[in-house]
């Protein structure tokens, strides 16, 4: 029982992360419809950066708000080198140009940072523990989630209660629609990118804590759970977003735990099966939008 | 259900089970290498144990001062090629390595070359084609080879040379990639000879109880080390009380992992995996904050190829680096004249012993046609590199080097014992 309580909060711990990795993806996608494959860069640079602040004898007090800031001016940056010039274009274009921005990011840090480990120190606290009962639970993974529910809370604020939450919406529900309204739709866009950014980085300290390390790919995984975790929640979805990460991270941890020894390296490959399983079931994902399509 | 849902499900679980028969593949083949590498050493057993011969003075070399250089060597040169490997997987020791083989070429120059031959190395990126850039170096006219670490850029090479040219995985242990029979060989000791020497080494210390991270039984690497500790950690009497998998330089969260862990372990083991710095030292963070204090850390090459022993985190880890290097020491001095940066220094003397060993391999045949300096290769003996004592006489071309115990203290390597 002890063991399934501290798998439950490490699994939360773990999706929450993916929550805010996922949700940047999905509100990118609601507006522009693409599948942003380079949002992995936005935890790259920001870990270079990382890196490169620890070689000046930075702290993690002033590393943090550099990850942040970074990971919503590369977003912005990506949007106004790449995506903007294919705005409008067909989703596999965008999804083209999403992977070619990544493999240009990785190749640009292999080619003049180097292919080795970038090692930085993680904060002393990152595998403290808090004791009740028998539990001991890592306060890392108490931050991860209570900073999620801040700002997931927050979010949905800037998204029900503002002007540009209102803009965001209409123009994901129906973008055309909405700039006949009034909308406008850099500002929406530049927007989306920025909130997408803000999300990464978030996510992004943590991830960056935890890893203690950086190299050109290093934003591949962080990527790839994200756009899964929009996925298992429904595109387009930002509910869902969250909840598709949160799943994913329990999903892992307890697969992880309860898979036979043996077979345990092959958690991805069943947590792959099954979302294989849940698409055939619910082929939107979990919280599934209509979608509108665009001509 | 419909058609359509049917297909999908049987898809969905042909999927698990081609994921589960592909792991069984994989083991089986890596187990039958390595047997075939054991027979082939057995049958081959010291057939020739002629000691190399002399001629080449490495210390001479290494003492070279470019800024007063004897007369330039002007006869035919002896080419050495390079395919390396430029990209995330081993650019870290190959970028370096591809600076630092040139710089000792020239103080082999500067100090006369070898009988008047001067030293040339040409470097080519193996990329997507290491095929390619090996037919550009046989082109060049390379006499032998140095190739990156890794079977799927060494067998294109060994093939497109048709077996006839000496290959040197530089910075490999991977047992199945050395094949004497096609020239290609290790320059240092083998994943099986790092990890038996380290669970020897903690039995001798007393310790008893073992945790190994794994990631799967004949994986290359990261399952082939902790097999071999296991294999010898048990054959010695210990016991292994928790096997854990891992992804190899991907995780570095390990919370279910230490949540078995901490229901069967006192904090008396040892703990050993094939991981990244950055792995232990997460790893070893999250044991400690569910009070396993006491275990002992130990680790293979790879501990050293990450660069961290900076980490107040990786005090006390015990690995087997390539070479120790000295503060002070000929190397250290001629690594740091180079003004190559490696993030993972102790690998670089593997690169030039690489090429002094193909030069002595041209010195023993006297000759300079490949197959011939290949085969002079495989009877070298007793060769006393930068970074030990090589001989590929008798074996498949893993040379039986021995294996330095070091641990981190004050964020420095210090040696604790040399097995072999």
């Amino acid at each position: 029982m002890t063991e399934l309580l501290q798998n439950l909060i490490d699994g939360l711990g773990r999706g929450s992360i993916y929550a805010l990795l996922a949700l940047g993806v999905a509100v990118v996608f609601g507006i522009m419809h693409l599948l942003n494959f380079a949002h992995g860069e936005l935890i790259t640079i920001p870990g270079y950066l990382t890196y490169w602040a620890f070689q000046n004898n930075w702290s993690w007090w002033t590393v943090v708000p550099l990850i942040i800031v970074s990971a919503v001016l590369t977003s912005l940056l990506i949007e106004r080198i790449a995506f903007s010039r294919v705005r409008g274009a067909k989703d596999f274009t965008l999804l083209l140009t999403s992977f070619g921005v990544h493999f240009i990011v990785a190749a640009g840090f292999l080619l003049y940072v180097g292919a080795a480990v970038k090692p930085y120190p993680r904060p002393d606290w990152f595998a403290d523990t808090v004791s009740a009962g028998s539990l001991n639970v890592e306060v890392f993974d108490l931050v991860v989630i209570g900073v999620t529910i801040v700002v997931l809370a927050g979010t949905t604020w800037l998204l029900q209660r503002t002007m540009f939450g209102l803009a965001l919406r209409a123009a994901a529900s129906d973008f055309d629609t909405a700039r006949l309204m009034g909308v406008k739709s850099d500002s929406v866009i530049r927007g989306a990118f920025a909130l997408s950014g803000f999300l990464a980085g978030i996510a992004g300290v943590f991830w960056i804590m935890r890893e203690g390390q950086m190299t050109p790919t290093a934003g591949i995984p962080p990527m790839l759970q994200g756009v899964l975790a929009a996925l298992i929640g429904g595109l387009g979805s930002l509910r869902g977003a969250v909840l598709g990460g949160l799943v994913l991270g329990l999903a892992e941890v307890l697969l992880r735990s309860w898979l036979p020894v043996g077979i345990q390296n092959l958690t991805t490959g069943f947590v792959f099966v099954m979302i294989a399983l849940l698409f055939i079931f619910r082929p939107g994902g979990l919280l599934s939008v209509p979608q509108v399509e665009r001509v | 259900m419909k058609l359509r849902q049917l297909l999908a499900l049987l898809l969905a679980l042909a999927m698990i089970a081609a994921a589960c028969s592909s792991g069984d593949s994989d083991t089986d083949t890596a187990e039958d290498t390595s047997s075939d590498t054991d027979d082939a050493m057995e049958d081959d057993a010291m057939e020739d144990d002629g000691e190399s011969h002399a001629g080449l003075d490495i210390d001479a070399i290494m003492a070279a001062d470019l800024a007063n250089c004897a007369d330039a060597p002007s006869g035919d040169p002896i080419r050495v090629g390079m395919v390396m490997d430029f990209s995330e997987a081993a650019g870290f020791v190959d970028v370096p390595g591809s600076e630092f083989t040139p710089y000792v070429a020239s103080l082999i120059n500067c100090s006369g070359g070898i009988n008047g031959q001067p030293v040339e190395v040409e470097v080519r990126e193996s990329g997507a084609d290491p095929a390619l850039a090996t037919q550009e170096l046989i082109d060049w006219g390379a006499h032998f080879f140095i190739g990156p670490p890794f079977a799927d850029a060494t067998l294109p090479m060994q093939q497109t040379g048709g077996g006839e040219y000496a290959i040197f995985a530089a910075a490999s242990t991977e047992p199945t990639l050395a094949d004497a029979e096609n020239n290609t060989f290790l320059v240092t000791f083998d994943d099986v000879g790092q990890s038996t020497a380290s669970a020897e080494f903690a039995l001798a210390q007393g310790l008893t109880r073992a945790i190994i991270f794994t990631e799967g039984e004949g994986v290359p690497y990261s399952g082939v080390n902790p097999d071999a500790f296991k294999t010898a950690f048990e054959a010695g009497g210990g016991e292994i009380v928790s096997e854990q998998t891992y992804v190899w330089f991907g995780d570095t969260d390990f919370s279910s992992q230490v949540n078995e862990i901490a229901g069967v372990a006192d904090g008396s083991e040892v703990f050993f995996s094939a991981g990244a710095g950055f792995q232990i030292t997460a790893l070893r963070a999250q044991m400690e904050g569910q009070g396993l204090n006491d275990i002992t850390y130990m680790g293979t090459d790879a501990f050293d190829a990450t660069g961290i022993t900076f980490d107040p985190g990786a005090e006390g880890f015990i690995h087997t680096p390539h070479y120790l290097i000295e503060d002070g020491g000929t190397f250290a001095g001629v690594l740091a004249d180079s003004g190559v940066e490696s993030d993972a220094p102790a690998f670089m003397p593997l690169y030039i012993d690489s090429m002094f060993l193909g030069i002595q391999g041209i010195l023993d045949c006297g000759c300079d046609d490949p197959s011939g300096i290949a085969d002079a290769v495989k009877n070298i003996s007793g060769f006393e590199g930068v970074s030990g004592t090589i001989t590929y006489a008798g074996t498949n071309g893993i040379p039986p080097k021995a294996v330095q115990i070091v641990q981190v203290q004050d964020g420095a390597n210090v040696l604790l014992d040399t097995i072999g």
